[in-house]
């Protein structure tokens, strides 16, 4: 799994790429750790080349989208396949998370 | 033999011993209660003889006094006129002349005088006899002759000498006809008080003789009329009669102690009764006196007149009794015969069933031994149980694995007893002849058929079922010869689809057809003998079928479920004999059966390997990407559950995981050996739950739920299952 952190203005872009299995979700969770803080502005999470999450991946989601929600910021989840849509779906995270193409 | 011969013979000798032991017990008894019997009615005879012999002497004697009596008073009345005629000597014949003619009895008379009383005649006993042929007419004749000597003879001195009336010793009159006779004599005094004579009367005794042996009290009985002196007055023995005295006969007889007693009583005057025994027979004697004659009568009566009435009732009775004795016997002899040919037959059945015993050992001695069935192996758990009936069956089971390939069978043969067993022995021998080297249930099950109706001459057959499952896949291959179907355990219970074909040994070259069908993970069979669902309770219900899938519900370990049917069985037949062998298999396949498997450890690395392993299932199955994601996921969900939370930290553990298409369905399996653990029963996840109300955790088994169409627990031999269904 590849984890790419961009950030542009007040704009933090994280671009999953590949598998989001439990062992790379452990070592995914410890790289976005820190973005917690940053939970303020915008987080972008672009999945478009997530080909799969497992709940340890959506628990990394949910943790951060708990953070912003403290701390009056807000996460955009974009280009998620229909398989994780599915995923997403099952897990009621479609209603927790702003989900963009 | 020789020795059980000679035991049979023993018994026999004992039984019979035992029998006559009873017989004579019987006898004793039998004869004690006679023996009684026969002590009151001897007694009762005993009584009845004294009271007749007494009657009999007591007639007598009054007909006896009778004629003493007139004779007594017929000289006493005469006294007073001799005592007169004293004076006139002259006078005196004319005396005795009355005494005779006013009394009949007297057949004589005599005043003789004390000798010098009349001074002119030194003796002087003038005598009147009565003569002629009727006794009419009268004699006179003196007695007072120079070799008579009357003053010596006791009839003159005795009456002098006691002063009253005495009668002399019988006589046997020597002038008058030989005819014994007695004299009565009485003292006659005058006016002075002296001694002057006395007056006496003669009676003849000849009609004693008939008097006395007129009348027989008994039909040997004899009277015998004794004299104060001992002479015989009475005898039936007449050359004794007036000649001997019984002093001299009764020295001869061999009792002669009894007699003399007898005689020593009798000549004192005394009444009584004794026995004898004369000429070796008892007899029994009554006796009495005549009252002033000192005459003594007996009465003599043998021992078998006074008992002749019950001698002859007790031959009778003892022929009854023989009678009844010898039917005793012979009953007790036939009983007893019974009882050896019972006891013998018995013996035989106990040795036979003995032998049987022996028979169902070695039988069961055949079939492996069940307890442990493959404890090495985690793709399969079975066990095998034979209940034996009393008697040795026809049940068999075997099985074996060769090439990964678990070969089972189970079968009954017709019949019970030893011939069952045998051809049960053969039968398992075929099969493991035939399994070495065949892998095809159908052409093992045709070997086995063609030998055995070949061989078959006593036309019994066995119904046979035979699974050849390989482990590896799960693909069970089986060929059924007329034995019920097995029930196969799923997610729910039926009977394996099987075809009847024909038992074994009924048609040789019948043309057996074989069945396959796939098991996959955590399915089982369950194989049995008729002798499970037609055991019978006391009331002739069967356990049924209903009762038997009751106790095959849900997963326990192969040993659990067959402990359970047999506890059941017992339960439901309570004391009812069983009468036909109980014969169960339990196969357990625990494998991946037919699609993927992989072992992993638990370290959360091993994740990563779902993956490829998910592509082959994928690929296998023709799954499209989304559900193969789906799928994927809910695998890694259930699998990182147990890789986390099975073991204890820092220890190792095994997780298995597999995959098999059955029919629809997909399904999962995820084995670990760590502690129990039933993710099923995890609380929901509320998905719906705001932002701030949403857990962290808890999605995983929510995602397993949401994607499977199934997910069951189970917990066996230390091991948690977890089985997840997808219909695809």
């Amino acid at each position: 799994m590849e984890v790419n952190i961009t950030k542009e203005n007040k704009e933090v872009t994280v671009k999953l790429a590949g598998r989001m299995d439990t062992p790379a979700a452990l070592e995914v969770a410890a790289k976005l750790e820190p973005l917690k803080e940053e939970a303020s502005g915008t987080i972008i999470m672009d999945c478009s080349e997530m080909t799969y999450i497992s709940s340890s991946g959506l628990r990394i989601f949910l943790s951060l989208r708990k953070a912003a929600a403290t701390k009056g910021g807000k996460i955009i989840v974009k280009s998620i396949s229909d398989d994780i849509r599915q995923v997403f779906m099952m897990t009621g995270f479609l209603n927790l998370f702003q989900i963009e193409d | 033999m020789k020795i059980k011969d000679s035991i049979d013979r023993l018994t026999v000798k004992r039984s019979m011993r035992t029998g006559i032991l009873l017989v004579i017990v019987a006898a004793v008894t039998l004869e004690a209660t006679s023996l009684i019997q026969n002590y009151f009615a001897q007694k009762n005879l005993r009584e009845e003889a004294s009271m007749r012999a007494e009657s009999r002497l007591d007639i007598l004697e009054s007909e006896i006094m009778d004629v003493i009596n007139q004779a007594e008073a017929g000289v006493r009345n005469k006294v007073w006129i001799a005592q007169w005629c004293l004076n006139i000597p002259d006078s005196l014949p004319r005396v005795a002349q009355l005494v005779v003619k006013d009394n009949p009895v007297l057949v004589g008379s005599t005043v003789a005088l004390v000798p010098g009383y009349d001074r002119d005649r030194p003796l002087y006993a003038p005598y009147a006899a009565r003569t002629g042929e009727k006794g009419d007419s009268l004699a006179f004749l003196s007695l007072a002759t120079e070799s008579y000597d009357y003053p010596s003879k006791e009839w003159f001195t005795k009456p002098l000498e006691i002063d009253e009336g005495y009668w002399s010793e019988p006589y046997i009159d020597v002038g008058g006809g030989e005819i014994p006779m007695t004299t009565y004599s009485v003292p006659i005094r005058d006016t002075d008080g002296r001694n002057a004579g006395v007056l006496t009367g003669d009676i003849s005794l000849d009609w004693l003789a008939d008097l006395v042996g007129d009348q027989k009290i008994y039909p040997n009985s004899r009277t015998i009329m004794l004299s104060r002196k001992g002479l015989f007055m009475v005898s039936p023995r007449e050359e004794v009669v007036m000649t001997m005295t019984v002093q001299e006969v009764v020295s001869q007889l061999a009792d002669s102690m009894s007699f003399k007693a007898i005689n020593r009583a009798m000549l004192n005057g005394e009444t009584g009764e004794s026995t004898v025994t004369i000429n070796g027979d008892k007899h029994h004697v009554y006796y009495a006196p005549v009252e002033r004659t000192g005459w003594s009568m007996c009465i003599i009566i043998p021992d078998d007149d006074v008992f002749s009435g019950i001698r002859k009732d007790d031959m009778l009775i003892l022929l009854f009794q023989l009678l009844g004795l010898a039917m005793l016997l012979i009953i007790l002899r036939s009983f007893i015969r019974g009882q050896m040919k019972y006891s013998e037959l018995n013996e035989r059945k106990e040795r036979m069933e003995g032998e049987l015993q022996i028979a169902s050992r070695i039988q069961m001695s055949m079939v492996p031994d069940s307890l442990k069935s493959f404890p090495e192996r985690h793709d399969l758990d079975m066990a095998a149980a034979i209940i034996p009936a009393k008697e040795v069956g026809g049940d068999l089971y075997d099985y074996f694995i060769r090439d990964e390939k678990l070969f089972f069978c189970i079968g009954d043969v017709s019949g019970k007893g030893v011939p069952a067993s045998l051809v049960m022995a053969v039968t398992r021998t075929m099969f493991r002849g035939a399994a070495s080297h065949e892998d095809s249930p159908e052409r093992i099950v045709q070997t086995m058929n063609d030998s055995m109706a070949d061989m078959n001459e006593n036309d019994m057959f066995v119904t046979f079922f035979l699974g050849v499952l390989d482990l590896t896949n799960g693909h069970l291959s089986y060929c059924n010869a007329g034995h019920n179907p097995p029930r196969a355990l799923t997610d729910h219970i039926f009977d394996l689809p099987v075809r009847p074909n024909l038992p074994l040994g009924i048609m040789q070259g019948f043309p057996f057809e074989g069945q396959e069908t796939d098991l996959i993970y955590d399915d089982a069979l369950f194989l049995y003998t008729d002798g499970l669902t037609e055991a019978e309770n006391g009331s002739r219900e069967l356990f049924g079928e209903a009762r038997m899938d009751a106790a095959l519900h849900g997963r326990k370990s192969a040993m659990d479920h067959l402990r359970d049917i047999q506890t059941k069985v017992e339960d439901f037949v309570g004391d009812a004999p069983q009468s036909d062998d109980l014969t169960m298999l339990f196969i357990h396949y625990l494998g991946t059966g037919k699609g993927e498997h992989m072992t992993l450890t638990n370290d959360i690395s091993q994740i990563s390997l779902l993956a490829g392993f998910m592509d082959k299932v994928a690929d296998e199955n023709g799954l499209d990407p989304g559900l193969a994601m789906q799928l994927n996921l809910a695998i890694e969900e259930a699998t990182t559950n147990v890789i986390m939370y099975a073991y204890p930290e820092g220890t190792e553990g095994k997780v298995e995981l597999g995959a098999s298409r059955q029919g629809d369905n997909l399904i999962f399996t995820l084995a670990d050996w760590g502690k129990p653990f039933d993710p099923t029963m995890a609380p929901k996840a509320d998905i719906s739950a705001s932002l701030e109300d949403r857990p962290i955790g808890g999605l995983g088994i929510h995602l397993v739920r949401t994607i499977m169409d199934g997910v069951s627990y189970k917990r066996a031999e230390g091991k948690n299952v977890l089985t997840m269904i997808k219909h695809i």
